[in-house]
């Protein structure tokens, strides 16, 4: 039998005691970083590239779950009322009477505590995608 | 405040309360409809040849995000 080189790890909430302080301190360190900057560009490219790297590693998934079925079709309902207002924003050229998620965002982001919330949803969707 | 801008923030509020009901509904006991990490590993899994495409599209996906939103 061909043995996978792929970890199978059932047992998420024990790695992810060990990992919440640890993205808990990067999205502190994030939150300092103002956009426009090198640093901030600089830790966000490498941030994502060694999650990145983890992820295509590939040594920490969880088994993928059973087949999908028809009920999958309700995740399209958020996806198109986001997708046709992200849309039409872009497309109007992200005025500030019509913009765009991000620019509704940045004034939010430009609080360092906000900002440091931000990055911890960022890195932990990304650990989370990882894990997959 | 102006009625587009109103209507452009109504709209994504909308989008992210619909991803919320939905979760919720995803984790009912005998629900059809799979969670979000469901269908992202689901589509993750995709493979042309032994390229992890949908791995690689995911994490290029998300990586971006973080950089638009925290860096550009």
């Amino acid at each position: 039998m061909e043995q996978s080189q792929t970890e199978i790890v059932a047992d998420a909430p024990r790695g992810a005691v060990g990992t919440l302080p640890v993205l808990a301190f990067l999205s502190l360190v994030g939150g300092q970083l103002p956009s426009f900057t090198t640093r901030a560009n600089l830790y966000t490219i490498c941030l994502g590239g060694s999650m990145l790297w983890l992820g295509l590693a590939g040594r920490a998934r969880r088994p993928l779950p059973a087949r999908l079925g028809a009920g999958t079709a309700w995740w399209l309902v958020p996806v198109a009322i986001f997708g046709v207002f992200e849309g039409s924003t872009f497309l109007l050229g992200s005025m500030a009477e019509y913009p765009t998620f991000s620019k509704l965002a940045d004034p939010l982001l430009e609080d360092e505590l906000l900002r440091s919330v931000g990055y911890f949803a960022w890195l932990g969707g990304f650990w989370a995608l990882v894990r997959r | 405040m102006s009625l587009t801008r109103s209507l452009a923030i109504a709209g994504f509020l909308a989008a992210i309360v619909a991803f919320a009901v939905v979760e919720v509904l995803a984790r009912r006991k005998g629900s059809t409809i799979p969670t979000l990490g469901d269908v992202c590993a689901h589509v993750m899994a995709y493979e042309v040849g032994r390229i992890p495409v949908g791995r690689i599209g995911f994490f290029g996906f998300w990586w971006w995000l973080g950089w638009h939103l925290f860096a550009r």
